[in-house]
């Protein structure tokens, strides 16, 4: 019981680490090499992987997608250490719309147009920093939503993730008051009527108690006398 | 078509929020009513007196600003997506 108790734990948190490791924007620092633009099939289960920028590309089989070409310095533990080593990096540029991640992205071209202004040679680098959400796979061709790029002066930029930090205060908040509403709750209105179906099984009880003391007596009416 | 499903479901699941708090409030207030009685008359626990008490108090409450500040549960989620959709697209 025990066991099951904590895979169920440790698999609803995994579930919300990747979920919110998904969703939530990351900053790279970048430097754009090139923007492309390709035509991608979008009928596998991959397509989670893809944005509905609107409502016909829910039943579209292929579409263009731009891509954002960058080779961005590497980082690790969830970007908090920037390395000095640098590596290729794609990103796609869709409009999320009004779905799901809710970035509320309409900007792709000018995003795009953007990117390209940036561009720039290993020789004389334009350093920027990317906002993205999404991962990078390169056996299931995926890529990670580019949501802004601005410009910087060196790559040794120091990115306060403002957005992530509130976001959390803000769950934790909310994480507190569900379970004070849930205390709340459990105290006012549960607590009461368990007490409540407690007393009647315990009136109800004691009346079969009684119920059996009168039939047994009855019962034994009908034994023997003890002989004297 | 996606703007108008955004808004049904956000306003399902907000109006879930808004009357789960609806209700811890009022939950709230009816206790703290119960605990000033109990301070100011130890020893009664079920009078009509109690009851008219604790009865205009919630009345009281309803009348108040609270349980219109409960409505802010549709207003601030609105203000952030607009807020959002405005900073990642014209900002």
């Amino acid at each position: 019981m025990t066991y099951l108790k904590w895979t169920l734990r440790a698999t609803v948190a995994i579930v919300m680490f990747l979920l919110l490791h998904y969703t939530l924007p990351q900053h790279d620092i970048v430097r754009v090499v090139n923007t492309y633009q390709e035509r991608q099939d979008l009928n596998d289960w991959t397509r989670v992987f893809w944005a509905k920028p609107d409502d016909q590309s829910a039943e579209l089989v292929n579409r263009d997608v731009q891509f954002i070409q960058t080779v961005r310095r590497k980082s690790s533990l969830l970007g908090f250490v920037v390395h000095n080593r640098e590596e290729p990096m794609v990103f796609r540029n869709e409009d999320t719309g009004w779905s799901w991640p809710p970035y509320f992205k309409f900007d792709t071209a000018n995003l795009q147009t953007q990117a390209d202004d940036l561009r720039s040679t290993p020789e004389e680098p334009k350093w920027a920093v990317m906002t993205h959400y999404g991962w990078r796979n390169e056996l299931i061709s995926v890529f990670p939503n580019a949501v802004a790029i601005k410009p910087i002066d060196g790559p040794d930029a120091r990115v306060i993730p403002w957005f992530n930090i509130f976001f959390f205060v803000f769950l934790v908040i909310a994480v507190l008051f569900v379970r004070a509403m849930w205390r709340q709750f459990r105290e006012r209105s549960i607590d009461p009527a368990l007490n409540e179906a407690g007393e009647a099984w315990d009136r109800v009880d004691a009346r079969a108690d009684e119920a059996k003391g009168r039939f047994g007596r009855w019962i034994d009416s009908w034994r023997s006398k003890p002989k004297r | 078509m996606g703007l108008i499903r955004l808004l049904v479901f956000g306003f399902l699941g907000l109006s879930i929020a808004y009357l789960a708090i609806s209700f811890y409030s009022r939950s709230i207030r009816k206790e703290k009513l119960e605990d000033r009685w109990v301070e100011d008359h130890p020893g009664d626990g079920d009078s009509p007196e109690r009851e008219a008490f604790i009865h205009d108090g919630m009345v009281e409450y309803q009348s108040g600003i609270r349980p219109k500040l409960i409505l802010l549960v549709y207003v601030i989620p609105a203000l952030a997506a607009l807020l959002l959709l405005y900073l990642i697209n014209f900002f």
